[in-house]
C-alpha cells in the first residue's frame, strides 16, 4: 500500500510538472496584450502619456518583459509557495479574488450532489428491481427527457414558471439585495435562492446518473451471488440493499469521483442564467479577458484535484470491493 | 421513495415560505435597487480597477470635487466646495490653480474637509508608495514636480501648494497649454487623510508639498489593502452624496446609504433617496426582474430588450427615460496599409452598406445614424445638428456612387493587368509600383456578436458586385484590439468595434499623425492627416469658454473627419432606462448617467 501510494504520487508530481509546462506555453502563444486589457482603455485617449507610463507599469508588474522560460520558472516558483498570481483584470492576488466565487460554487455543487445522489441512487434501484414494469418505463422516459434537454432551457423554463408567473423563488442573485436578517434568516435566504438553480443541476444531471444506477443494478442483480442469497431466503431488501448494491458501487464510485472533482469547477450557464456568483462565470471571463493568472493558477487546481481524485477513486474500489488489489 | 419526495417537496416549500416571509420587500419605500449588466467588483477606491458599476460607485462616494462637469457639458468650478478661484499664468508657461475651500465642509463621519484633504489625494494617487500596491500612481502627471516626486526622488510635490487650512494651488505643466479644457486640470475630490493615512503629516515650506516619513507602503497595505477594512474596499468615511454600507463579494451586491453631511452637488442638489443598492442582472431576465421589482432601475438598456420594456411601460408596470448614446458602434479602418489606406476606398465601403437599415434591423429601430466623429448626446451636435446635417456627406446605399469612387482611384484593372470589365471580372486591382493590388479587404471582427453577424450579412455581397472581396475572420476581443493598435504586424484592414466619447474628447491625440508614438491606442486608425491635426489642435488651443470659437472648429474638424472616414459610424442607440412608476424627477442623459440624475430624483 506505502510503495503503491509512493508511486503515484511520484506520477502525480511528473504529470504535474508536464501539464504545468504545455499549459503555461499554450497561455503564451495565445495572441494578444494582457497587460493592455489591464488598463483603462479611456485614458488611452484623454491622456496618453499617463497611459503609456501605465502600460509599461503594468508589463512590469506582471512581468511580461522577461524571456518566457523566466516567467515559467518564476510562476511555476510563486505557484509552489503558495502565490498563485496576480489577476491583471481585478488588480489582486489570485487567490483573493477566487475565493468567494468557489465558496458559492462548492455551496450550490454540494447541494446539487447530495439531492441528486439523494434521488438517483433509490430511484435507479426501484428501476432496476421492477425491470420492464409501468414504473420502470416511466423512469426511463423521463430521465431520457431529462438528460436530453440543455441546462439552459430548463433554467428559463423554471424561471419563468416559478419565478414570473408564479413568483415563488427569485429570478437570479445569491441573496435579497439589502436583506437584513440574523445568521439564520441569511442561510435561508441563501437556500431560498438556491432552489431554482440547485432544481435545474438536479433535473439536468438525474437523469443520466439514474440509468446508471439501474444499469449497474440490473447487472449486479443477475450475479450468481444473488440467485445464492435468494436461495438462502435472506429478505428481499437484504438482497437488494446489501447484497447487490454493494456490488454495484463499483461503477458508482467512478461517478462519484467525477462529481467531487466537479463540486470544484462550477457551472457557467447555471452561473450566468441565474447570476449565480461561482467559479465557472469567473474562468470563462477570465479566459475572455487574457487574465491568464486566474486561468492557470485555477486549471492548475484542477489538475492536482483530479489527480488526487484518481488516486481517491482507485482507493474507493479496494473500500467497495475487497477484490480489488491496488497493485 | 414517496417518503423521499415528500420530504424534498416539504423542504423545498418550507425554504421559500420561510424566506418569503423574512425577506424585506426588495422595493421598499426608502431604497431603490439598480440593475447593473456589468459584474461589480470590490474596488471602491480608484487606483485599480473601473467597471461602470464601480466607475457608479465611486461618483456616488466622491463629492466636492473642486471642477465639476455640468449637465449641459461644461467644466465649472464647484461653488458648493469652492469659495475663491484664481488662475494665473506663470513665467515660464505654467499654470497656478489657486482654490479656496468654502467652510463647514465635512466628511460622512463629520470630520472637517480642509485643503490638507485635497493635496493628500494628488500626493497618494502620484506616489511611488501607492505604486507599490499594484494600484495606478499617475494622477499628478500633468502637475509641475511630478517626475521628481513619483519617482521617489523627493517627498516633495514642487507643483502642489499647501498654503493653509483651506486654501491649495496647483500648478500645471507649460506643455498642456493651450487648451480649452484647462480647468479640467484644477479638477480635485478630498480623500480622508485621517482615515486613509493616520499620522502623516503634509507641510509646505514654500517649496511644495511635503509628506512626512510616516507615508510609507506598509501604512497603506494595512490602512488600503487590508481584505476586511481597507479603503480600497470599504471606503466608510466619504464626501459624496452617499457612504458604502456594505459590498458583499460573494453576491457582488453593493448598498449605499445616504451620506448625511453631504451639502450638495455643483448646484447644492441633495438625494433623497435613502439607499441605493446595486445588484447585476442579465439581459435575458433584466425585464422580468423590473417587473417583479426585484430592482428598480434598469439603465442604458439598448437594441431589442426595448420592446419589452416598452411593452411593461404600457401595461403601466414601469416607466421610462430615453436618451442619446454618447458613441456609436462602428466599421474602423486602418489608414496605413493596403487599400483602405485610400479614403476612396473607405467611402466606397461606406457607400455599400445601406447604414439606416443597419441600425434599424441592429436595434429594432432604437438606434440613429451618425456621419462624424460625435456621439448624439454631445453638446456639440446639439447645438450643431442643423450644420452637420447640411455640410456632412450622408454616406447612403449607392453602389454607382462606389464603382465612380474606385475607378477615380485608380481600381481599374483585373487580374491580368487589363480593363476591369463589369460583368466578368469579379475583382479589381490597382498598379502600384509595376505590381498589381488586388482590392481585398481583410475583416477582423468578434464572433458571437450580432453587429459582425449583420455586417457578414449586408456588406460582402455588396462589395462583391462593384469589384471588391471582404476576408472575414473572427477572434477574440483581446487578439482584435491587438490586431487594431498593430500589435502583431499589418495583418488586417477593417474592425467593427464600439466607441464612446467622455467629457473630453481628445481629438488631438486621437488623430495626431505621429504615428510612431501615437499609433495604435490613441490613433487606432493609424491616420495621419496633417490637415485633421491641425483642425484638431486648433480646437485644443481655443481660448477657454469661448463656446462658439470651439463649436465652429469641432465642425470644420467633422467636416474634415466625414470625408477622410477612417470609421463608418454604424448606429448610436437611443438609450432606455426603464425604471418604476415610484421613482420621479429622474432624467439621465448620454454624459449626465443615472448616478448624477438620481441626486435630483425621489422615491414616492
Amino acid at each position: 500500500m506505502g510503495r503503491y501510494l509512493a508511486r503515484r504520487l511520484l506520477y502525480m508530481i511528473f504529470v504535474f510538472f508536464v501539464v504545468s509546462i504545455l499549459l503555461f506555453g499554450i497561455y503564451k502563444l495565445v495572441p494578444g496584450d494582457p497587460a493592455r486589457l489591464m488598463l483603462d482603455s479611456t485614458l488611452a485617449t484623454t491622456d496618453p502619456e499617463r497611459y503609456e507610463a501605465m502600460y509599461e507599469a503594468a508589463r512590469e508588474r506582471l512581468g511580461l518583459n522577461d524571456p518566457i522560460p523566466i516567467q515559467y520558472l518564476k510562476w511555476i516558483g510563486n505557484m509552489l509557495t503558495g502565490n498563485f498570481g496576480y489577476s491583471s483584470v481585478y488588480r489582486m492576488d489570485v487567490i483573493d479574488m477566487v475565493a468567494a466565487p468557489m465558496k458559492n460554487t462548492i455551496l450550490l455543487n454540494l447541494a446539487a450532489l447530495v439531492l441528486v445522489f439523494c434521488i438517483t441512487i433509490p430511484l435507479g434501484i426501484a428501476a432496476a428491481v421492477r425491470k420492464n414494469s409501468l414504473f420502470d418505463h416511466t423512469i426511463q422516459v423521463g430521465t431520457i427527457v431529462g438528460y436530453s434537454l440543455p441546462a439552459f432551457l430548463i433554467a428559463l423554463v423554471l424561471i419563468f414558471l416559478l419565478a414570473v408567473k408564479v413568483p415563488a423563488f427569485p429570478i437570479s442573485g445569491v441573496t435579497t439585495p439589502g436583506f437584513q436578517g440574523n445568521a439564520f434568516q441569511k442561510a435561508l435566504d441563501v437556500l431560498y435562492h438556491m432552489c431554482l438553480p440547485l432544481l435545474v443541476l438536479a433535473l439536468s444531471s438525474a437523469g443520466g446518473l439514474t440509468r446508471y444506477v439501474r444499469a449497474a443494478m440490473i447487472d449486479a442483480l443477475r450475479m450468481d451471488c444473488i440467485r445464492t442469497a435468494r436461495a438462502k431466503g435472506l429478505r428481499e431488501k437484504v438482497v437488494i440493499y446489501t447484497h447487490a448494491f454493494r456490488n454495484a458501487l463499483i461503477p458508482m464510485v467512478t461517478i462519484l469521483t467525477g462529481w467531487f472533482v466537479g463540486v470544484f469547477g462550477g457551472s457557467v450557464v447555471i452561473e450566468t442564467i441565474f447570476l449565480w456568483n461561482g467559479i465557472g462565470k469567473v474562468l470563462v471571463d477570465s479566459l475572455r479577458q487574457q487574465d491568464f493568472s486566474v486561468v492557470l493558477a485555477m486549471q492548475m487546481f484542477y489538475v492536482v484535484l483530479t489527480l488526487a481524485g484518481n488516486l481517491l477513486m482507485d482507493l474507493g474500489y479496494c473500500l467497495a470491493d475487497p477484490r480489488v488489489k491496488l497493485n | 421513495m414517496k417518503k423521499i419526495l415528500s420530504f424534498i417537496l416539504a423542504v423545498v416549500a418550507a425554504i421559500s415560505m420561510s424566506s418569503c416571509s423574512n425577506t424585506d420587500q426588495p422595493e421598499s419605500s426608502s431604497q431603490l435597487i439598480v440593475g447593473s449588466v456589468s459584474a461589480l467588483n470590490a474596488d471602491m477606491m480608484d487606483g485599480w480597477t473601473n467597471s461602470a458599476p464601480n466607475k457608479s460607485i465611486k461618483a456616488l462616494l466622491n463629492g466636492y470635487e473642486t471642477v465639476s462637469y455640468t449637465r449641459e457639458g461644461f467644466f465649472e468650478v464647484n461653488k458648493t466646495a469652492v469659495k475663491e478661484f484664481s488662475d494665473e499664468e506663470n513665467d515660464d508657461g505654467s499654470k497656478t490653480f489657486t482654490i479656496t475651500l468654502q467652510p463647514g465642509l465635512t466628511f460622512s463621519d463629520g470630520s472637517p474637509i480642509t485643503a490638507k484633504d485635497y493635496v493628500f489625494n494628488i500626493l497618494l494617487y502620484s506616489s511611488p508608495e501607492f505604486g507599490a500596491l499594484e494600484a495606478d500612481n499617475f494622477s499628478g502627471i500633468d502637475y509641475v514636480g511630478f517626475e521628481e516626486f513619483h519617482s521617489g526622488e523627493t517627498r516633495t510635490f514642487s507643483g502642489i501648494r499647501l498654503l493653509g487650512e483651506d486654501t491649495f494651488s496647483i500648478t500645471v505643466k507649460a506643455e498642456n497649454f493651450p487648451y480649452y479644457f484647462e480647468l479640467s486640470y484644477a479638477g480635485v475630490s478630498p480623500l480622508p487623510t485621517s482615515v486613509i493615512a493616520p499620522g502623516v503629516e503634509i507641510s509646505d515650506d514654500g517649496e511644495g508639498a511635503t509628506l512626512s516619513e510616516e507615508f510609507t507602503v506598509d501604512l497603506f497595505r494595512e490602512t488600503i489593502l487590508d481584505s476586511e477594512t481597507g479603503y480600497r474596499y470599504y471606503p466608510k468615511v466619504n464626501a459624496g452624496p452617499y457612504c458604502l454600507e456594505e459590498y458583499d463579494p460573494a453576491t457582488k451586491q453593493a448598498s449605499l446609504v445616504l451620506n448625511p453631511n453631504f451639502l450638495g452637488n455643483y448646484e447644492g442638489q441633495k438625494p433623497s433617496i435613502e439607499k441605493l443598492i446595486i445588484k447585476s442582472v442579465t439581459d435575458a431576465t433584466m425585464m422580468d426582474e423590473l417587473a417583479a421589482a426585484s430592482v428598480g432601475l434598469l439603465t442604458q438598456v439598448s437594441g431589442t430588450a426595448i420592446d419589452r420594456g416598452l411593452d411593461l411601460a404600457e401595461e403601466g408596470k414601469v416607466e421610462y427615460a430615453t436618451y442619446l448614446r454618447a458613441g456609436y458602434g462602428r466599421i474602423a479602418f486602418a489608414a496605413n496599409h493596403g487599400p483602405t489606406q485610400s479614403a476612396a476606398v473607405r467611402q466606397a465601403i461606406a457607400y455599400c452598406l445601406d447604414r439606416d437599415e443597419f441600425a434599424r434591423q441592429y436595434s429594432g429601430g432604437h438606434a440613429r445614424v451618425v456621419d462624424g466623429y460625435y456621439g448624439l448626446s454631445q453638446r456639440e451636435y446639439r447645438e450643431n445638428r442643423e450644420a452637420l446635417e447640411s455640410e456632412l456627406i450622408h454616406y447612403i446605399y449607392d453602389l454607382d456612387k462606389a464603382r465612380e469612387l474606385l475607378v477615380a482611384d485608380g481600381w481599374t484593372k483585373n487580374a491580368s493587368g487589363g480593363e476591369f470589365q463589369e460583368g466578368v471580372d469579379t475583382l479589381r486591382y490597382k498598379e502600384e509600383n509595376g505590381q498589381l493590388v488586388p482590392l481585398i479587404i481583410k475583416w477582423a471582427n468578434t464572433a458571437n456578436n450580432p453587429v459582425s453577424d449583420l455586417i457578414n450579412t449586408m456588406l460582402p455581397g455588396e462589395m462583391a458586385k462593384v469589384g471588391m472581396e471582404l476576408q472575414a475572420t473572427s477572434m477574440e476581443m483581446g487578439k482584435l484590439l491587438s490586431e487594431l493598435q498593430q500589435a502583431e504586424g499589418q495583418n488586417y484592414h477593417m474592425f467593427n468595434l464600439g466607441t464612446g466619447f467622455g467629457s473630453i474628447s481628445a481629438v488631438w491625440y486621437y488623430y495626431n499623425p505621429d504615428l510612431k508614438n501615437f499609433g495604435g491606442s490613441y490613433n487606432s486608425n493609424f491616420l495621419a492627416d496633417e490637415e485633421l491635426y491641425q483642425l484638431a489642435l486648433e480646437m485644443k488651443a481655443t481660448e477657454p469658454g469661448d463656446t462658439e470659437a470651439w463649436d465652429a472648429k469641432w465642425l470644420q474638424f467633422q467636416k474634415r473627419w466625414n470625408q477622410l472616414l477612417p470609421d463608418i459610424p454604424l448606429y448610436s442607440d437611443d438609450y432606455h432606462d426603464f425604471f418604476t412608476p415610484r421613482l420621479q424627477n429622474y432624467t439621465p442623459d448620454g454624459l449626465w448617467t443615472w448616478e448624477n440624475a438620481i441626486l435630483y430624483a425621489e422615491l414616492q
